[in-house]
């Protein structure tokens, strides 16, 4: 059985593998002057002293981030690893076998439906975590200099940290539920990736920022490492002014012939902040991380059952 | 290795025949259609068993059951004395399967195939499996997707019978097949038997061929059992009318299963042991082709065609 599954899936694995081998050594060799200018050039000590307003580090900080702030513009793309990974393995689980009839052949061999599948889940759920997990922890490390200046809770959440396996495991398990209802490899690929981008965009627009009440607050405590959700004015009665009411402000300043900020400090108009604390990064990774896995675990659970009631 | 044979009835000494499949109002419904309905047959061990019937019978249906692919809807089924519900390693090695359209992993190679039976069975006779792919000219190191339907029916067969299975179970086997390779196919199926006493059970839409090589028939028909015995005892058993045109179904001849009206003759298909034959009406012997489409006609729906020139003709 285990001379079976690497025979029959080795292809796949040793293709994904030497992908994700070349995407991370690109990485790793495109970080490493990135990295020793963070440590050598001064930045890092600005934000160890925590002074980066200061003059001397104001320029540092500029220098590093007109040489290697653009570096992280292509990363986002890596959100969709995790899909790659996952989908493929799921769908080479049952939907090919079907495909192909060959799961005629393979259940009719001295090897227990169940256990052949407790096998195939093991070893491909494994790689599959595995492989976007390696990815993850490569990104998060690139993403180490950048992370430190500009934070990583609002734009780099989905491609660090334990959310990208736990994606990648719903992926799995998306594709191998489609594969069983559809039969067939391609159909089920496709569907279970507009599931998956479904389910991940529902997720992080709706569901995210509500893991933990947000702080809003009045004081400006404009932090980069924080997730800021929403930003406004509020009058000295504690009213969040509206967009109309903003745009009247705006409006009386310029009769007034004041500047805007002064107007609003005249009138006891301040600013108000919703955010996310960014010290809640890994609580909130966490919570992601569970969320996919346990939809994963059910999606896996109701194909084993499938399987096992040979409703086919 | 009696007991497993689940028939319990061979107090004799061996002259009775065993139990190697038994199934009792077995039914599958795939959402609204029923494919399989109160099916129960009774079929001995050591035969070579044809399950025969027009495409969309039940025949993958039955099959696919028996192996414990499928679960019935209703019904319950032995196979050599185990549930295939059951899904045990011993349940499963007793029974060899050939799927329609042979299926095989297309990129492993012969040998890998080989090696795939081995790692995933109890039993596996690797020599047996290694001399009748020679004996047939298949080469290990080829890749199972480049070899011809025919080779890979001959694989698919040799995967089969390498675990040494008490039933031996093939669907459709000689439908891609061209007629020298069915013959092939054929010669290997039945030295396997004559070899292991193996009892096979292979389904077919077509009734040629199926003379010469098998010894019992179950003959499906829209998803219930239309007829099933010893060939040759339901060739006896059956004897072909034939005597000047009548209208109608004959009262006086009992058990008739078909007729049908030529020009001037009728002919009629009927289960009788002995019949007196009337005057003018000559009686002949029934072949297995006449007598399964007899029967297959008799449960097809009357069409208006048919029923008219009979109308039209004086009494």
């Amino acid at each position: 059985m285990i001379w079976l599954m690497w025979r029959q899936h080795r292809a796949e694995a040793v293709a994904l593998g030497l992908f994700l081998a070349a995407l991370g050594t690109i990485l790793v060799i495109g970080a490493l002057p990135m990295h020793a200018s963070f440590r050598n050039d001064g930045v890092a000590d600005c934000l160890a002293r925590g002074t980066p307003f200061s003059d001397t580090c104001v320029e540092v900080m500029a220098r590093f981030g007109g040489e290697y702030g653009g570096r992280g513009a292509l990363l986002p793309l890596l959100g969709i690893i995790p899909f790659a990974i996952g989908g493929f393995l799921g769908s080479s689980l049952l939907a090919r076998e079907l495909e192909a009839g060959t799961w005629q052949l393979a259940w009719t061999q001295a090897v227990p439906r169940m256990r052949w599948l407790a096998v195939k889940l093991v070893t491909l759920v494994g790689v599959t975590i595995a492989l976007a997990g390696a990815l993850a922890a490569v990104t998060t490390w690139y993403r180490g200099p950048l992370d430190a200046i500009g934070g990583r809770f609002e734009s780099t959440f989905d491609i660090e940290g334990v959310a990208p396996p736990a994606y990648a495991a719903f992926a799995f398990a998306t594709a191998a539920a489609s594969g069983l209802l559809l039969r067939r490899s391609l159909p089920a690929l496709a569907a279970a990736f507009v599931a998956f981008l479904a389910v991940r965009a529902g997720v992080s627009i709706w569901a995210r920022p509500n893991y933990q009440r947000p702080v809003t607050t009045n004081q400006d405590v404009s932090n980069p490492h924080d997730w800021l959700l929403d930003t406004g004015l509020v009058d000295g009665s504690g009213h969040h002014l509206t967009f109309a009411e903003e745009n009247a402000m705006a409006n009386a300043a310029r009769n007034a012939n004041m500047d805007l900020t002064g107007y609003l400090d005249s009138h006891g108009v301040a600013r108000w902040d919703t955010y996310q604390p960014g010290d809640r990064f890994w609580t909130f990774q966490l919570i992601e991380s569970a969320i996919f896995v346990a939809v994963a675990a059910a999606l896996i659970v109701m194909v084993a059952w499938r399987v096992r009631r040979r409703a086919l | 290795m009696t007991q497993l044979m689940g028939s319990g009835r061979n107090e004799s000494g061996g002259v009775v025949e065993q139990t190697a499949i038994r199934t009792a109002q077995l039914s599958k419904r795939y959402r609204r259609t029923w494919a399989l309905r109160d099916c129960s047959l009774e079929l001995p061990t050591r035969r070579v068993i044809a399950l025969v019937g027009p495409n969309g019978a039940g025949k993958t249906t039955l099959l696919r059951l028996l192996v414990g692919l499928i679960a019935p809807t209703e019904g319950q089924i032995a196979v050599v004395g185990h549930s295939p519900a059951s899904n045990t390693p011993e349940a499963l090695s007793r029974v060899g399967f050939v799927a329609q359209d042979h299926p095989l992993y297309r990129r492993f190679t012969v040998a890998d195939l080989l090696r795939f039976g081995r790692s995933c069975n109890i039993r596996w006779d690797q020599a047996l499996a290694e001399r009748r792919l020679s004996d047939v000219g298949i080469p290990l190191h080829q890749k199972a997707g480049t070899l011809s339907g025919g080779q890979q029916a001959q694989v698919a067969l040799a995967l089969a019978m390498a675990k040494r299975p008490h039933l031996l179970v093939l669907d459709e086997p000689l439908a891609s097949l061209d007629p020298l390779a069915c013959r092939e196919f054929l010669q290997t199926l039945m030295g396997a038997v004559a070899e292991d006493g193996t009892t096979v059970l292979f389904s077919s839409h077509a009734v040629t061929e199926l003379e010469r090589v098998c010894d019992y028939l179950i003959l499906l028909n829209r998803g219930r059992v239309a007829l099933t015995g010893d060939i040759d005892a339901l060739l006896g058993d059956h004897r072909l009318l034939v005597g000047p045109r009548v209208a109608g179904p004959h009262r006086d001849v009992p058990n008739v299963i078909e007729t049908r009206h030529g020009d001037r003759q009728t002919t009629m298909l009927v289960r009788a042991n002995g019949l007196e034959v009337a005057p003018g009406w000559e009686s002949h012997p029934v072949g297995l082709a006449e007598l399964v489409l007899g029967y297959l006609r008799r449960d097809a729906v009357p069409t208006v065609a048919r029923s008219e020139p009979i109308s039209q003709v004086p009494s």
